[in-house]
Formats: structure tokens, sequence, C-alpha cells
């Protein structure tokens, strides 16, 4: 049950673990810092810096399988990194089970997404700048996994929202993309500090910072002691915060503005998916706190069902399918948040999950491509047999994703509705039926998406001539999409993953006390599935769909069209606060007048001469606030001693 | 500086009032100087006139060094005088005196709030400090001005500050080099462009088309500006003169222009 | 008068000769006014400049090795210590980069950012031919040395007397130097006078402060305070007072609030060589002389000043974070960025331990060479005016110029705190600090702080590098081998301290120990 936490040494094989952020991180540098002359073979080295670290990826898994499983954990230590007084760091790795599946996805997953880039990028000037920061992304996730503590899992943290916040703005011409990084960078921040808080509280009650140091003392705190519960829910903030959950949100969708094959690999396949291995990883502490636990349960139906409402109002295919991840990685904080019984569940979800969805944003890019970067599907339809590929592996993502018997989601998100009705009393009841409703929803929304994007009339835009992309794009599609088929059946086989992971994360309750026969729910799940489909197909497949969104519309769809008001919600309650706080500050410092926020462009020479003027005589009112601060401190001091 | 003053002087007062050695004349001076010090600071914050203001700051000098005397400390006294009351007083009042008395400052206060916010500050600060000096008693043993002056004030003095404040003493000197370099970069100018002597001058002059001196400003003139041009009898303006230098008319730029103000119109 | 004996007190110059090194450099400056032609001077002030701070780099070298027992010299009054010769090295390092920034003149057409003649009036007709010649005023070589002395003799300091005296010398010459831009000078002059106005009143504090130390204790040697804290039964109330007002004095060289708004102003309207000497070096002096002040004397009566200090770190985090957030000149924005980390410092001296110390120590090293990179790079961007310091001006430079960009950008990221800059390492390290000794709360609103500074700094980013460049954007000029050898110091400490800080912790911890 108790993680193994003494950590074998790694020798053999696994002395070439730190090769695996080594590849990448050269990549990123020779792209980066290698100037235009890089430019023509640049992108291709990207590839195969990533496809090097796959590989090595692979011989370190086979040797894995060679060990016995408790002693799967290899720690290697780099150099000691912060030797602050009494209390030191080591930049150290640790590639245990857990960290092994993120490396295959990462690299794996990277890989292809890497070589399909070759492709869906070759027109653009700054191509080079782009894989660059495609490795710098791999660098950072593989280091967010693989580090043996909980700095190097911050570096890798901040690491994978710079990159992704590079890789938003790419396209920085557009506003809209400048926007859209600049938002996601402030929303993780209030996630980061919620992390970053974390990590202080464990070291001031801890004094270390180490996976064995916490994972293994955390125990001496004693189960639900406030101490731990405030570590969980912080550490439970900073996952919100990079996993696009309520109330942090918001920006997933606004990040569709970078480059697909981002939106791929970043949003939907890894970097999202760090918050679940965050919380995958301090099981022990989450273990330890029920209250902790249920709010990861509550968090996870909530953006569950909120990303699939909101899935169905969206014309933008690529933000469907963003509100699609939202509401999957709900599905995995759902089942992450049920304790030990479901942990590799939830690892199992967001592997399936990582090709899948990887394979449908990639047929996405693909339409896109042959659109004109058309992304609103009123403008699409019957491109079912003009991209033949691209339809065929969207398919099969679509059926993964909806759960049809035999393919991957049906193995993973099943048993996640199984786990949820399984936790037993109320909570399990309501958490069970919400994410058996989601499912529902899930159907309806992605019949909706393939029935107007591949079926019915063409209502292309005039100049559209869509064609089917090009072998460096349509092969990673088709090898995701074998992995979208099989991926679930090939993980659970022999209960192969749950075991994998056992020695990390602890037993799965799978011979527990079914609340639902297994067999029935199953049923049940397949007719929601099968009911929000065809409620869909009527919609959408036997009526002409409208070129312009339907104004009339219920107030549900409308508010779905606005992400649920959850931009207003963090407009009123992250951004006004700190406006009116800012701009009573200003009025204080009676300094400010010549600032607000966004006023950027007043020219130079106005406020220049302005300025000017403004300061004159103003250094009395300094004088007199520097005297007023010091009868404060002199206050301060002389009362504070009397009382 | 006026919470200041008064606070030295409440300090002072508290101490002479706590320590026993204070003998009655010492006393009466204190009552007799301290009132009329802080008088003096506070009417040189008022005094609206700057003359006046260094004046009393004068007053003010003269008092702490009457001060000082009074507590066996001549050689203070003594440089209090000569180097506050007779070098640096007399500087500034040449500085006043070469700016011009009457160019005074607009004393309108701009700011709202300004004064009513400084002088309640000023009365709470000065209520804590009375407060907390008025409050403390000290314990401390003090060795009394006889052991320090045992050998006369002076050497008493010197014995410190060639001794225990040596390093102080020599660090000093960074800060006069500094002050001294930091006037020679504010007030002195290098000259540039030659200078033109006398000579050279009245050979322009005659060599130019206006040999005798131009009228002076506001000869004929309904205002005696320095801008303003003279009228000719025939009531026409004078022809231009070269444009007055903004905001500096007896500094800048005079040396190579002879027929500027300072050529021609200075007898005037 | 008869002969009086006075025995002739011992000082071991050794110790002393960093600061020699810097004053006989600043006086040999002076000669050099006086004896070099005009046009022979620049070079010559700058080769004395720079042998005098490397000099003085060498002397802390080898004090460093010969004197392993920490020590008090010249009477008691300086402070040979761990603390002392890592701050002086500090400074010194700083000081050889921020004389290259001074000594810089390819930058404009007409040369240097310095004034030809400050004496002559602004807007005039002189002013117009000198600024069109290519001189300038040489004193800020010897000024600049001149409060580089003071900078380094301030946190060497053991007794108060010493320390104000200290604090003239370092701010007087500022003062002057802050006044001396050549362009837009009613603002530079402005800022001087404010500097110098404000200056005095701080210093009027700090003096009264110590008057009542010396009521308190009998003394105003640091260790005999220590040593009255210790005893009981003495009235304290003239020790409150004293720290009250001395503190007063020292937040106001380190512009915390509420003593922080002549920052802003005077950071904008100075030259920027002389912006980046007074961010980072008087800082660097100043936060030397408050740890040691709070450190040596104060230790015993931590419980009474520590919730003072907490209120003010948590005020300086506060009001230089938020108020940066408003700023268009990207002066000011260093300026406020400035306030809030001096904030973070803060909390390692709430720490008062001795990673406290360390972290503080390696904190100031850090936060020195990255806000003088930054400033140098301010003095690049340039258009018809002088400086191009609106951030409108900047939108796009990352288009333009996308390594110099690129390497303002890495600052901005060590400001913020992100990983694997120097601003991360020694952030941690003053927040570690900081819990260890029981100031979780402190810390959370440090982190929280910092979560929002992170705001402005990545909006310059965003600025330079996703927004399009505006038609009549300021020029990159290039510049001589002095200000690239200036950013490239920076820069190397700023990265270096962020992937290997292992060395450089050691030696501060190392270095960790006040001599009372």
């Amino acid at each position: 049950m108790k993680p193994a936490l003494a950590y074998a040494a790694a020798d053999g094989t696994f002395a070439a673990t730190w090769l695996l952020l080594a590849f990448p991180a050269v990549g990123a540098a020779i792209l980066l810092l290698g100037g235009r002359r890089a430019n023509r073979w640049g992108p291709v080295l990207a590839c195969l810096a990533a496809g090097a670290a796959f590989v090595l990826g692979l011989v370190l898994f086979a040797a894995m399988l060679g060990r016995a499983g408790d002693d799967r954990a290899i720690s290697q230590h780099l150099f000691s990194w912060i030797p602050v007084n009494g209390f030191q760091v080591d930049a150290g790795l640790l590639l245990d089970p857990l960290s092994m599946c993120f490396v295959l996805l990462v690299t794996g997953v990277g890989t292809l997404i890497h070589i399909y880039a070759l492709g869906y990028m070759a027109h653009d000037p700054n191509r080079r700048r782009f894989f660059g920061y495609l490795n710098l992304f791999v660098v950072a996730m593989l280091l967010l996994v693989l580090g043996n503590n909980f700095l190097a899992l911050y570096v890798g943290w901040e690491g994978v929202g710079l990159a992704s916040y590079l890789l938003i703005g790419f396209w920085s011409a557009r506003p809209s993309a400048a926007t859209a990084a600049k938002k996601a960078f402030i929303v993780n921040r209030v996630g980061d500090v919620g992390l970053s808080i974390a990590i202080m509280l464990m070291f001031a009650t801890l004094g270390t910072t180490s996976y064995a140091g916490v994972l293994g003392g955390i125990g001496a705190l004693g189960a639900n002691s406030g101490t731990v519960t405030a570590i969980a829910l912080l550490l439970l903030l900073g996952a919100c915060g990079k996993s696009a959950q309520f109330p942090l949100q918001s920006w997933l969708l606004d990040a569709m503005e970078g480059p697909t094959p981002v939106s791929a690999l970043i949003h939907a396949a890894t970097m999202v998916t760090a918050g679940v291995y965050l919380i995958a990883r301090s099981a022990p502490i989450f273990n330890l706190t029920s209250d902790g636990r249920l709010l990861v349960t509550i968090v996870g139906a909530v953006t569950l069902a909120i990303g699939a409402i909101i899935g169905c109002a969206y014309d933008d295919i690529k933000k469907v399918l963003a509100s699609s991840t939202m509401s999957q990685i709900g599905y995995m904080f759902l089942a992450v948040g049920l304790g030990p019984a479901a942990y590799a569940i939830g690892i199992l979800h967001l592997l399936t999950h990582g090709f899948f969805k990887a394979t449908m944003f990639l047929g996405a890019g693909s339409v896109m491509h042959g659109m004109n970067d058309t992304v609103d599907m009123r403008r699409y339809g019957g491109l079912r047999t003009v991209m033949p590929i691209t339809f065929w592996t969207f398919a099969m993502g679509y059926l993964a994703i909806i759960g049809f018997p035999g393919w991957a989601g049906f193995f993973s998100k099943d048993k996640i509705i199984e786990a949820a009705f399984d936790k037993g009393g109320t909570s399990g009841w309501v958490l069970g039926t919400v994410a058996l409703i989601g499912a529902g929803v899930t159907a309806f929304y992605m019949t909706r998406l393939m029935i107007m994007t591949f079926f019915g009339e063409r209502r292309w835009d005039p100049d559209a001539h869509p064609h089917e992309s090009p072998a460096v794009m349509t092969g990673p599609m088709i090898v995701l999409a074998l992995g979208s088929v099989i991926s679930g059946f090939a993980l659970t086989f022999g209960g192969g993953l749950q075991q994998f992971l056992e020695p990390v994360v602890g037993r799965s309750a799978e011979e527990g006390i079914h609340t639902i026969s297994p067999t029935v729910l199953t049923l049940i799940t397949l007719l929601v599935v099968a009911g929000g489909a065809a409620a869909a197909y009527r919609q959408y497949g036997t009526q002409a769909v409208p070129r312009t969104a339907p104004q009339a519309v219920s107030p549900v769809t409308v508010a779905a069209r606005r992400n649920l008001y959850g931009d207003a919600v963090n407009e009123s309650l992250l951004m006004r606060p700190g406006q009116y706080l800012t701009r009573a500050l200003v009025f204080v410092d009676g300094r400010g007048v010549d600032g607000v926020v966004n006023g950027l462009a007043a020219g130079i020479g106005g406020s220049s001469g302005r300025l000017r003027h403004a300061q004159t005589g103003f250094v009395r009112s300094y004088a007199l606030s520097m005297f007023g601060g010091a009868a404060l401190v002199l206050a301060v001091l002389l009362l504070g001693r009397l009382g | 500086m006026s919470t200041v003053t008064t606070a030295t002087a409440t300090a002072t007062a508290t101490v002479l009032a706590a320590s026993p050695q204070t003998s009655v004349s010492e006393a009466v001076v204190f009552w007799i100087v301290a009132p009329v010090a802080i008088a003096a600071a506070l009417a040189m914050v008022f005094s609206r006139h700057a003359v006046h203001a260094a004046l009393l700051l004068v007053v003010d000098f003269f008092c702490l060094a009457v001060l000082y005397a009074a507590q066996d400390a001549p050689f203070l006294a003594a440089v209090q005088v000569i180097v506050y009351t007779g070098a640096i007083m007399i500087l500034f009042l040449f500085v006043l005196m070469l700016v011009g008395v009457d160019s005074s400052d607009s004393l309108v206060e701009t700011l709202r709030g300004q004064r009513v916010a400084a002088a309640a500050l000023a009365l709470g600060f000065v209520v804590l400090l009375i407060g907390a000096i008025g409050s403390a008693t000290l314990q401390m043993p003090s060795q009394g001005l006889a052991a320090a002056n045992a050998e006369g004030n002076v050497i008493g003095i010197a014995r410190l500050l060639f001794t225990r404040y040596v390093f102080a003493f020599e660090a000093t000197s960074a800060l006069l080099i500094t002050a001294a370099l930091g006037a020679m970069v504010l007030a002195h100018k290098e000259q540039v462009v030659p200078r033109v002597s006398q000579r050279e001058m009245s050979r322009r002059r005659f060599a130019g088309a206006h040999p005798t001196p131009y009228p002076s400003p506001g000869v004929f003139a309904r205002h005696d500006a320095v801008d303003t041009p003279a009228l000719l009898p025939d009531g026409t303006a004078a022809e231009p003169r070269p444009p007055v230098l903004e905001g500096s008319s007896n500094q800048a730029g005079r040396a190579g222009d002879p027929a500027g103000p300072g050529a021609t119109g200075s007898g005037s | 008068m008869t002969p009086t004996d006075i025995p002739a007190p011992s000082i071991a110059y050794g110790p002393l000769w960093p600061m020699i090194a810097v004053f006989l450099a600043a006086a040999i400056g002076v000669l050099v006014e006086a004896f070099v032609p005009a046009r022979r001077r620049r070079p010559v002030h700058l080769v004395v400049a720079l042998a005098g701070l490397t000099g003085g780099l060498v002397a802390v070298a080898l004090v460093a090795r010969n004197h392993h027992h920490p020590t008090l010299i010249a009477e008691r009054a300086v402070a040979v210590d761990g603390p002392t010769l890592f701050i002086q090295g500090t400074l010194l390092l700083l000081g050889i980069a921020a004389v290259l920034l001074l000594g810089e003149r390819s930058l404009d057409s007409t040369g240097g950012t310095f004034v030809a003649a400050a004496a002559v009036v602004p807007g005039s007709r002189g002013e117009r031919q000198l600024t069109a010649s290519s001189t300038m005023q040489t004193e800020v070589f010897p000024l600049a040395m001149f409060a580089l002395g003071g900078m380094l003799l301030f946190p060497a300091s053991n007794n108060l007397l010493l320390m104000f005296v200290a604090l003239e010398i370092l701010s007087l010459p500022l003062y002057l130097l802050a006044g001396l831009a050549r362009r837009r000078r009613l603002l530079s002059q402005e800022a001087a006078v404010k500097y110098f106005l404000l200056g005095a009143f701080s210093s009027a504090f700090f003096l009264y402060g110590i008057a009542m130390l010396y009521g308190y204790a009998g003394s105003v040697d640091l260790g005999a305070i220590f040593t009255a804290t210790g005893t009981v039964g003495s009235n304290d109330t003239l020790l409150y007072l004293g720290i009250a007002l001395l503190s007063v004095g020292l937040l106001f060289k380190i512009g915390a609030a509420p003593f922080q708004n002549w920052t802003p102003d005077v950071y904008q309207g100075s030259p920027t060589p002389v912006t980046a000497l007074m961010a980072s070096g008087t800082k660097v002096a100043a936060f030397g002389a408050l740890l040691r002040v709070f450190y040596v004397a104060f230790g015993p009566v931590r419980w009474d000043w520590r919730p003072l200090m907490w209120g003010v770190a948590i005020l300086t985090m506060g009001v230089g974070a938020v108020l940066a957030i408003t700023q268009t000149d990207v002066k000011r924005m260093l300026a406020y960025s400035s306030i809030a980390h001096a904030g973070f410092i803060l909390t390692g001296v709430v720490a008062l331990n001795r990673s406290g110390l360390s972290g503080s120590l390696f904190y100031l090293l850090a936060y020195g060479f990255s806000t003088l990179g930054a400033f140098a790079i301010v003095t690049l961007v340039r258009d018809a005016d002088g400086e191009a310091t609106h951030l409108s001006q900047w939108r796009g430079l990352g288009r333009r110029s996308p390594a110099l960009a690129g390497i303002f950008a890495l600052f901005l990221l060590a400001f913020a705190g992100i990983p694997l800059t120097s601003g991360f390492t020694s952030k941690f390290a003053v927040f570690s600090a900081a819990i260890s000794s029981g100031a979780t709360g402190l810390v959370v609103v440090g982190l929280i702080a910092s979560a929002v500074a992170a705001f402005f700094y990545v909006r310059v980013i965003v600025l330079m590098f996703f927004e399009a460049p505006a038609p009549d954007g300021p020029t990159i000029a290039v510049p001589s081998v002095l200000t690239y050898g200036a950013i490239a110091l920076a820069f190397a400490v700023t990265v270096v301290l962020g992937v290997i800080p292992g060395p450089l912790f050691t030696l501060a911890d190392k270095a960790a120990l006040f001599v009372r």
C-alpha cells in the first residue's frame, strides 16, 4: 500500500536517464541559438531529438519491466542545486512507473506531433523558432514528470507554462493571440501561487521538498490534520490552474489561438494533464485528507459538466475540442480524487485521452489546413469524401471518446463512472450520475461535430478548395488513430497498467463491492451515449445546418456560448478587485495619473510634458508622506511596546 | 525643522530635570534660552521673507551656542558661532542677496490638505516624541562633565576625535572633496568660446552699422521691461535687438554678444 | 598650554585597502580633472577608476584570504567580517559594470549621457552650443568613485557615527550625479533636487535616531548598544525611539514603503547609468548597513521590531508590485520593481537567522546585477530625443533586435522569479529562511506579490515580442565594448546564479556571520 520511498540508484541502463532531458534540450538550444543557418535542417533535427528521447524511453521502459515491482523506482542524483544553510535541494531525477507512463506519452505523442508539424508549419517563415519552442516544451514537461522533488517539478511547471505561453502567442501578429497568451499566463500564475505556497508549506513543516522526504514523512502530520489539508488544497489550486479546471478553466479556450499542433500536444495530450500527474504523484498526501479528495472529485465533476455543456454550443471546431479536453480532464480529476481505488484508472484515461484527443486535434488541424484555416464548423460539411484519411482517423478518435465498445474510451471512461458510483453514499451517486450524464452529453457534442464537419451538405466558403493533407501529416494521424483504437484494451489487458502503477499509487480496489453491477452499468452507459448521439443526429443529421449561428436560442445555449460566463466570473473575481486596488493605490500615491492599465498607446511627447507639469511642487507632499511614515513607525514601535 | 528643535529642547529639558547635577544657574539659562530657540525656529518656518528667515535662524543658532556653553562645552559653543552663524549663515545671506530678496516665490499652497495634514502630523509626532522622551529616565551611569573636561574641553574633544572617531574624521575628508567638486560642477563653466577682449568688442561695434548705443529699453516706451523695444522719436519701434535669453539675463551667452543688452543697455 | 599626550590610535590599514583603493582612485580622479587636458580626460578617468575598483577587488580577495577571524579595526569603527567582504566584493563588481556604463559615449551622436556643462542654464543659447559639442562633465568619474567608496564603508561601519558619515559620502555624489543628464535636463535637475531634499530629510531622522541610541546606550558603537539591550532594568523608550528613527533613515535609502516615493521620480530623471548605479549599488550598501544594524545591535529586542518590519515588508512588496502595473515608462516601472524587491529582501532581514543573512546577501548580488543589466539595456533604446523610455516605444522590440530584447526579457524573468534565473534562487533563499524563522505569513504575502509582479514583467515581454513594432519606433544604438561588457557581465551572473547557484550559496553561507 505504502509507496516505496527507498529509491534504487540509477545504474546500468538507467544511468542514461538524464539523456531523456538532454536530447530535446540540445535540440532546443541549437534551434533557438543557431540563427538562420538552422532554418533548413532545424525542424528535422527537432523531430530527431524528440524521437531519440522516445527511443531511449522505450529502452528504459524495457529495462524497467525487467526489474521487480518494488524495485522499479530509480532515482538519479545529478548535482546539488540549492544548498541553503541546513537545507539542500538536489537536482535529481526519479524514474518510476508513474513517470515512465508520462515519459512515453510525452515523447511518443510528442514525436508524432513534431512530425505532423513538419507538414502543418511547412510554409511558416518562423518555423525554426516554432520547433525550438516545441523541443523546449518537451524538456520542461519531462523535467516536470522526472524531477525527484517538488522544486524540480515546480521548475518544469513554470517551464511548460513558459513554453505554452510562447507557443500560444506564436502567431503574435494576431492581437487575439497575444491577449490569449497573456490570459493563459495570468490565470496560470494564480494556480502557481497555490503550488508555490504548498511547496513552501511542505518545507516549513517537513524541512524538505524531496518526494522521498515529503511523501514519506507526511504521514507523521496525521490524517486530516489542518496542514495536510491545506497543502492538498493548495496543490489542487495549482493543478486546477495548469489543467484548466473549475474555476480556472477559462484560459484553455483562448489558448486555441496557438497553432494546431500546439493545441494537440500541449493543450490536449500532455501539459494540461500535469495537474492529474501532480495529484497522482502526491497520492500519499491526498490519501490523508478526505476533505481534499472530496474537493478534487467535486472540481472534476463540475468541470466535466461545464466542459460538456460548453462543448455543445461552440461552432469553432478547436474550441469544441478544447471544451471536450476540459471535460475529459474533469473525468481524470474525478478519478484521482476517488483515492487509491481509482488513481490508476485516472492515469489510464489520461493515456487513452492523450491518444484520441491528439488524433482529433490533428484531424481538426488537417481540416483547417484544407479549408484555409477556417474554424467555423458551419462552413464545413460533407468533407468525408474529399478528406478520407482525415475522416477515418477522426472517426477512430470519435468512437474512442464517446466510449464505443472496444475503443479506448470504453475501457477508461466507463471505469471512471463505475468507480464514481462505487464510492458509495450520496456523494458517490451524485458524482456517478454527473459522470454518466456527462458521457451522454459528450456523445451529443462529438456527434454534432462529426456531422457538421464530415457529413451533410457542403457549406464551404466560395474560395475553399479542401484537399487531403500530405503524408507527413496523415502518417502521425494514422498512428495515433491506431492508438485510439487499441490503447484502452492494450493497457488494461490482464490489469497491465494497474499492476504497473501499483508500487506508486497503491492497489486499485477492483474486487471491491460494486454499487451497481459493472455489466448493468456498462449497458446503462451505452444507452445514455447512444441517446446523446441519436439526439445529435436528429438535430444536425436530419435537418439542414444554417451557415450562421441562429440567434433565437434558449438561454442555456446563450450561456454556453459565452463559456458559461466563466470570463465574467474571472473578471469579477480576479481582475476587478485587482484593478480597484490598483486604482485606489494610484489615487493614494497621487502619482499614477500618467498611466492606466492598457494606456500604452499614449504618445511620449504629451506624457512627458504632462509629467513635468505634474511633478512640480510635489516634493513637499513626498516629504509629508515620509513624515507620516516616520510617525507611523514610531507609533507602532512605541505603542506596540506599551500594549 | 521646528518639530525637531522642539523635541530637542524637550529632550534637553528632560535630561536636565532628571539629572541631579543641574545647577540653578544652568536651569535658569535653559528656561530662558530654550523658549527663545523654539520661538525663533517656528518664526523662521512661518516667515514669509527669506532674509527674515535667515536672520531668525541665526538667532536659533545663537541660542544653541548659549546652551552648549551652559553645559560646559565652550569649544562647541565657539564652533557653533564661528562656523554656523559666522560662515554658513553669511553664505546663505550672500546667496539670498545675489538671487534677489524680492524674488519671492508664491506661497499659496496648491495641494489640498497639505498644510492641515502637515500640521496634524507634526503635532502627532511631537506628542509621541515628548511622551516617549518624557517617560524615559536615564539610568545610565554618567561620568559627569568633570571627567570629560578633566584636561580641558578642547583636549577632551581632540582625544575623542583623534582616537575613537579618527576613522570617521578621516572619512569626512572624502565628503569635503565631494562638496568642493560638486560646487565646481554646479557653478564652474568651462570657457568653450574664446573670451572676447574689450578691444575686440569695441572694434566690432565701430565696424558695425550701429556705433552708438541703442536706446535703452523703455526710454520712450510705455513699459520699462527689458524686452520691450524702445521707441524712436518718430514713434516707431527701434530696430529689433538681439533676443534676451530666456530665464538668464545675467548668466549665459553674454561673452560672445557685444551688441547685447549688457554691452549697451547697462547704463540705464 | 601644556602638551597633552594622546596615544596614537592603532589602525590596521591592511583590511581597509578595498576602501582606500577606491577613495585613492577618486582623489586621483580629482587631480586628473585639474591636470589632464580636457580631450584626454575621459579615457584617463576610465583607466583610473577601473584600476581603483580592480585594486579594491584584489584587496577584498586578499583580506578574505588572510583574515579568517572577523575583526573590528580602527578603534572598533570598521568591522571586517564575512558580510562586509561579501558586500564589498559585490559592490566593487557592480561598480566596475557601472563605471563601464558611465564611460560609454558612442550612443549619442554628441557623446555621452552626461551634460556638457552642468552650470549652463537649460534651454539657453550657450547650452545649445555645448550640447552640439562633444564635451562632457568628466567629474562624474571621481564623483561616482566617491559614492562607491561611501557604499563600501556604509555596511562596514561598526559605529553609528561612521555609518552616518558613510551615508553622506555615498549620498552627496549621487545627489549631484542625478542632475547631470544630457537630455531632458529639467527633469534631471528636478530629480536631483528632490533626491537631495528628501535625502537630507531622511538623514535628519537617522541622526536623531543616533542621538536617541546614544542616550540609551551611552555609546554609538553597535556592540555597546547590543550589550545595553541585554542589561535588565534600563529604560527602553529611548531604544525604541532610536530604532524607529534610525530605521526611517535606512528604509529611505533602500526605498521601502512608506519612504519609497522618491524612487520613481529620481530613477526616471537621473541619467540612466547613474540610475543603474543607484538601483544596484545604493540598494546593496543600504541593505548591508540595515542588516548590520539589525543583526548586530538590535538582535535581542527582535520581538519588538519584527512586527514593524513585517508591516514594512508587506507594504513595500504590495506598493511596489501593484503600482508598477500602471506604469508606462520603463524606468519608472523598474523603479517600482526595485521597491518590490526591497520588500522581498526585507523578508530575509525579518528572518534574522544565518540563512536569512546569507539569503539576503545572495539576493543582493543577484538583484544588483539583473537591475544593472536592465538599466544598461534601457540606455540602448533611443530615438531622436535620447532614450525612448515610454513603453509604447518598446513595442515590437523583439522583432527589431531579438538578442537585446531577449536579454532584457531574461532580466525581467529574473525579476519575476522564474526558475533557472538568479531571481528564483534568490527569492527561494530568502523565503525559505523566513519560513524557517516562522514568518510563513510574510512568505505567503511575498509569493502573492511576486505573482502580481510577474504580471507587469510579462506585460513588457508581450509588448516586446508579441506586438507589432511602432512605425516611428526607436532605434537600437550600437554601443562600444564598454556597455557590451556591462551587459555581458550582468547576463552571465543572472544565468549562472540561476543554473548553478551552489558555489555562491556556499560562499554567502560562509560569509554570513557578523562580528560584534
